[in-house]
């Protein structure tokens, strides 16, 4: 059954809810692109947590720990904005709108391979000799001399500085390990080997000397034509360019295509978030319109379809019904009155009395929204044809004529007149009458043009006749009675 | 609701229909309708003011018919009716050759409105009909 609820709710999702949906998803997203590594971060994971816990405890009933994580929760989100606004501050200020709307910060900053890199070429550019030795797998400390401890970190001011030709120990070499200078003015066995170019100087050979013997990797800047070379094993390169380095450095230190990988990491951590996020949403927004339902009663009225046009509505058994729906109680609230329709096909129904079964078909209800109940689920409606029919006018008089006259006579031209209308009220008529005329003030014969009272309003004159008559009437003087006769 | 005094007596006046449909003749016994009129009283055999609105301050109101070429004693009726609600049916007798006979209703204020009274015979065959208004 469950597993039904969820595919009856996926199948009555609304493009309202699926924007909804993105949207939350989207903004969760954001919110761990931006505050991923901070406590904040960690505190809404929390929060997220609790409420995940909270949900499962209303559904098991459990009264008073669901209503105790609800107070935790809410004191969690004073805390977050309270206790964390510096760095809630910090992170979005430290963000432009582009990059707090889509962008994506990058987390990994310059590798020591890349400033080292920089390094040796900003040298190279001033002709700063420079001897820089990253050791391998093997110890280094039984053929290097007279280091000097530096324990610093990496950075191309450190570097420069210590080749700069006027610090006593620039003429020795720095042994670069992880992300920290070693030792620095270290002197390194020379190579005695015959064959090296007559341009390479002590530095040169002592590189060449040292990574001969190890499987350290070294680099020398050359003081007289600014070269880079490295040298690993019998092997020796010239590096042209700072990526060159950077990938040799890579390989020496075993980290090759590591950011490549980093960076695939990092895209498979953001796809996760997204997911997470989505998934996160969609079990609040289930939680939120199956966990939450409610039932409401609508008193709907019902619409007459496709009437034939010569027949009239004369009775129905009832005007409208009332609609037992259910549904979350958002979309509950939120339904409008007029989104809820009920309507019944008379195309084929009949002169008489017809009886119709409401059913589901007959009523339409927003997305999201389930019919319960039809009261009352059969309607009587009752039909008939327009007829004519010819009635006489008479006049209805109001009021009072003036004292000591009488009207003796009134004439209404035309006499009869032609009504459509309903065979049920046409037939219980026998007279048509005018407006009601006022008899005050009438002391003189004349003649007025009077309306027609056609009611009820469903009435109509026929074509060939008119809704106004012409009435003549006769006023005399009062015959004086003899008090002897009066009634 | 409405007290309704009867009474009948001889007629041999000739008038025509007042306010009414025309005069109509009951063709299975050649009975020929002479007079019909709404009026206030009747004094000495004769309808006295004549109308087609009664205030209730008057009092009564009298439907007044006669006939001519009365074949056999019969029946006539007079059926007053306020707007479409039949309020009272009068038999009355008619006597050859010429009869003139009258029914009358008393007035209150609840009976203001418009009114008529078919006259029929014991087909129900309707020989006129007499319009009026009763008012303030």
């Amino acid at each position: 059954m469950p597993m039904l609820d969820v595919q009856s709710s996926v199948a009555s999702l609304r493009w309202q809810d699926i924007l909804d949906i993105a949207l939350n998803s989207y903004i969760l997203f954001r919110l761990y692109v931006l505050f991923r590594g901070t406590t904040t971060f960690r505190v809404l994971i929390g929060i997220a947590l609790l409420w995940i816990v909270q949900r499962i405890a209303a559904f098991l009933g459990l009264i008073v720990t669901s209503w105790a994580i609800q107070g935790i929760m809410a004191v969690a989100a004073l805390i977050i904005i309270i206790v964390l606004r510096n760095e809630i501050r910090s992170v979005l200020q430290a963000k432009n709108l582009k990059t707090i709307l889509w962008g994506i910060p990058t987390r990994v900053g310059q590798t020591p391979h890349e400033i080292i890199a920089d390094s040796v070429f900003d040298l190279a550019k001033k002709r700063h000799g420079a001897l820089l030795v990253l050791p391998g797998k093997e110890d280094l400390s039984d053929i290097v001399q007279s280091g000097l401890p530096w324990h610093g970190v990496v950075s191309r001011e450190m570097i420069a500085s210590i080749f700069w030709p006027d610090n006593p120990v620039h003429d020795g070499a720095a042994i670069l390990q992880k992300d920290r200078i070693a030792q620095v003015g270290v002197i390194l066995p020379l190579s005695l080997r015959q064959d090296l170019p007559s341009s390479y100087g002590t530095r040169h050979r002592s590189a060449i000397g040292l990574a001969a013997e190890k499987d350290a990797l070294v680099i020398v800047v050359s003081e007289e034509t600014g070269h880079v070379i490295t040298t690993r094993g019998g092997q020796i390169t010239t590096t042209r360019t700072r990526a060159d380095l950077i990938r040799q450095l890579e390989a020496h230190s075993g980290v090759l295509g590591s950011q490549l990988e980093a960076r695939k990491q990092e895209i498979l951590k953001l796809a996760t978030a997204a997911v997470v996020a989505v998934l996160f949403v969609m079990s609040m927004w289930f939680g939120f319109s199956r966990g939450l339902e409610s039932l409401t009663t609508l008193d709907v009225p019902i619409e007459y379809m496709n009437r034939d046009p010569k027949m009239e509505i004369l009775e129905t058994s009832a005007n409208s019904v009332a609609l037992n729906l259910s549904g979350s109680g958002a979309l509950i609230k939120s339904m409008r009155p007029e989104t809820v329709k009920v309507r019944l096909d008379l195309g084929k129904a009949v002169v008489g009395s017809n009886t119709f079964t409401i059913s589901p078909e007959n009523i339409t209800v927003p997305p999201g929204i389930i019919l319960k109940k039809v009261t009352p689920a059969v309607v009587e409606v009752a039909l008939d044809v327009l007829v004519i029919k010819e009635l006489p006018v008479q006049v209805d008089w109001t009021g009072r004529l003036p004292d000591g006259f009488i009207l003796t006579n009134a004439t209404v031209t035309p006499a009869k007149v032609n009504l459509v209308g309903e065979r049920r009220i046409l037939k219980g008529l026998t007279t048509i009458y005018t407006e009601k005329v006022p008899l005050d003030g009438l002391t003189q014969t004349g003649s007025m043009t009077v309306n027609l009272a056609l009611n009820p309003a469903s009435l109509k004159v026929g074509s060939d006749s008119v809704d106004r008559v012409t009435l003549a009437y006769i006023v005399k003087k009062r015959v004086p009675r003899d008090p002897a006769t009066e009634p | 609701m409405v007290a309704l005094v009867m009474i009948t007596f001889f007629w041999g006046g000739i008038a025509i229909a007042q306010n009414g449909d025309a005069p109509a003749t009951d063709g299975s016994a050649g009975l020929l309708l002479s007079e019909a009129v709404m009026c206030e009283d009747i004094e000495t055999y004769a309808p006295v003011n004549r109308a087609v609105v009664f205030a209730t301050g008057i009092g009564q109101v009298v439907c007044f018919t006669a006939f001519e070429n009365i074949p056999e004693q019969m029946f006539i009726y007079h059926s007053w009716f306020r707007g479409d609600e039949l309020i009272t049916t009068k038999r009355l007798t008619l006597k050859p050759p010429k009869w003139g006979t009258h029914s009358k209703i008393l007035l209150r204020q609840a009976d203001i409105g418009p009114w008529r009274v078919e006259v029929h015979d014991q087909q129900e065959n309707i020989i006129t009909t007499l319009r009026f208004s009763i008012t303030e």
